[in-house]
């Protein structure tokens, strides 16, 4: 792109600044869970890993980061397990009553996860569903199904057809063909699929503050309800804990299947 | 005898079309009929009615929260979209180095959670001394800003740091199809930069931009935990308010009626964005 130097030098301090605007609440989080204030309040006093100790040490802590790892990982493979095939049918050839399979299956779109939460749990309740893992593992299976959905579908988009014809003239069965040649091809889709629908759920809010007890409480629900009553820099410390998994993530997105692509840009 | 092939094709999605349907689309059906019933001792049943909403917007209060939500909405749609137009800009046309790092730093923040993220802004907004802002501006020398946090100015920043990666990518992806030709065209025919940008980039990434706007117009009008964390009593929203009848009024009709209504602003904003895509032909122009 050729721009004069003026425009060149406006565009590049207003882009700093947006950056500046897109780190600076994380910077803040961050600096305060080293804070040796007894609260977290700007600016941070010394330096001190003692409040990461504290958090660690904690049990309720623990459990809630559990409680969310375990829902993550769950609602995860049930929504690869359902979104793959259809996925691959809504790909393939013409199907009978695609329209309505294709209008449910974006529904979770249109619906706000406010709204879905709330839907959720007065049905649950009403029919009598009262485990609280159960019904937490329910929902965040359908906030997280239409983004695998969508990412297994643009990578089947991108798939070479011609090898599976070969496979096929070559006498493959459709089992065979599937693992073998489809499965190897889409992988790196699979997986983005999969990191982006872990931290979908792992960071989920919305939809899990409807759900949950305290006994069951994932992360972004027990920090919610930390806050409070608690004004210690642990807050902050706990924030930064979820801020390095979401830094961890996007490491290996960028690593494993390249940002670029995993984003569609 | 149905051949093994279509049996196949109707197998393939139906787990996930029956998941779908009994754990969305019919409790948000069964949600959405509450908001015409009626209250009796803890249950919502007959007779059918249309009070809830005429109570909906016969409120002053809540007639005011419904606007309020409409303008933090439109606001938070406007600045997303200048903001992203810089790093889109950069992530799709910038060298590799900058471009790489524009975009960790704009995924990075989308995939941290959105209590983590306005606490934050808690933290930078806070009133008083021991706000970020504040505490900037007296090093500054600058007199503090009187009230910053609990307004709907607080929820329109928060948000927009919330929603801006969400219209950045699409608008990237635009930018991206445009080929840098025509800008270098426009240019050696004597157009200057802002005229280059405004009459070739700008209606070439509207595709990307509509979409953006889309996205973060619905995501903002139905948002509960920035406007709960940050919004307080001037900085309120319909989510704020559908939750609070049915946690603390245990009001399930008039939640119900918030939930159509805020449903109702979603569809509405994914049909105007449709319409406009259609009436100017940028989705065919695009795709090519």
């Amino acid at each position: 792109m050729t721009m004069n130097r003026f425009s060149t030098f406006v565009f590049v301090v207003a882009t700093a600044l947006i950056l500046v605007f897109l780190i600076a609440p994380l910077l803040v989080v961050v600096s305060l869970s080293f804070s040796q204030n007894l609260l977290a309040t700007f600016p941070p006093k010394g330096f001190t890993f003692d409040w990461y100790a504290q958090v660690i040490a904690q049990e309720d802590f623990q459990r809630s980061f559990k409680t969310s790892a375990l829902l993550a990982v769950a609602s995860t493979f049930m929504s690869l397990m359902l979104a793959t095939p259809a996925a691959l049918a809504l790909n393939r050839g013409i199907l009978p009553g695609a329209a309505i399979v294709e209008t449910v299956l974006l529904s979770p779109m249109i619906l706000p996860i406010l709204i879905a939460g709330l839907a959720l749990t007065q049905f649950t309740s009403s029919i009598g569903l009262h485990s609280t893992m159960g019904n937490l593992f329910i929902g965040h299976t359908l906030i997280t199904l239409p983004y695998v959905l969508r990412t297994v579908t643009a990578s089947l988009k991108q798939l070479d057809h011609s090898l599976e014809e070969a496979a096929s003239t070559l006498g493959a069965s459709s089992m065979t063909i599937f693992w073998l040649i489809t499965i190897p091809q889409i992988m790196p889709g699979l997986v983005a699929g999969c990191i982006f629908s872990f931290m979908i759920s792992f960071d989920d809010f919305s939809l899990s503050f409807w759900l949950s007890n305290t006994e069951t409480e994932p992360l972004p629900v027990f920090l919610h309800n930390k806050m409070a009553s608690v004004f210690d820099p642990s807050i902050a410390t706990m924030s930064s804990l979820m801020i390095a998994v979401g830094v961890i993530v996007v490491l290996l997105i960028e690593r494993i299947v390249g940002l670029r692509k995993a984003m569609g840009v | 005898m149905i051949n093994r092939k279509t049996l196949v094709q109707i197998g393939l999605p139906l787990p996930a079309t029956l998941f779908l349907a009994v754990f969305l689309v019919i409790p948000a059906l069964f949600l959405l009929s509450y908001s015409v019933g009626t209250q009796t001792a803890g249950t919502v049943g007959f007779p059918l009615t249309l009070g809830n909403f005429a109570r909906l917007l016969g409120s002053p209060t809540y007639r005011g929260i419904f606007f309020q939500t409409l303008e933090i909405s439109l606001w938070t749609t406007l600045a997303s979209a200048i903001l992203a137009y810089p790093l889109a800009l950069t992530v799709a046309r910038g060298n590799a180095f900058f471009s790489r790092l524009t975009l960790i730093l704009v995924v990075a923040p989308m995939v941290m959670s959105v209590v983590v993220r306005t606490y934050g802004w808690q933290l930078l907004l806070a009133n008083g001394p021991q706000g970020v802002v504040n505490y900037a501006l007296t090093i500054l020398h600058a007199p503090m800003l009187p009230r910053l946090l609990y307004t709907k100015w607080a929820v329109v920043i928060a948000s927009t740091h919330v929603f801006l990666p969400l219209i950045v990518l699409p608008l990237s992806a635009s930018l991206a199809r445009i080929p840098a030709s025509l800008v270098e065209a426009a240019r050696m025919l004597g157009a200057s930069d802002q005229r280059a940008f405004l009459s070739v980039t700008l209606p070439l990434s509207m595709p990307g931009l509509v979409t953006g706007c889309m996205i973060v117009f619905t995501l903002t009008s139905a948002s509960y935990v920035t406007p709960q964390m940050i919004g307080g009593a001037t900085g309120a929203m319909l989510g704020v308010l559908l939750e609070q009848q049915i946690n603390t009024v245990y009001a399930w009709p008039m939640g119900a009626a918030i939930a159509v209504i805020m449903v109702a602003l979603t569809l509405a904003a994914h049909g105007a964005t449709g319409r406009l895509m259609a009436r100017s032909g940028v989705v065919r122009a695009n795709k090519g």
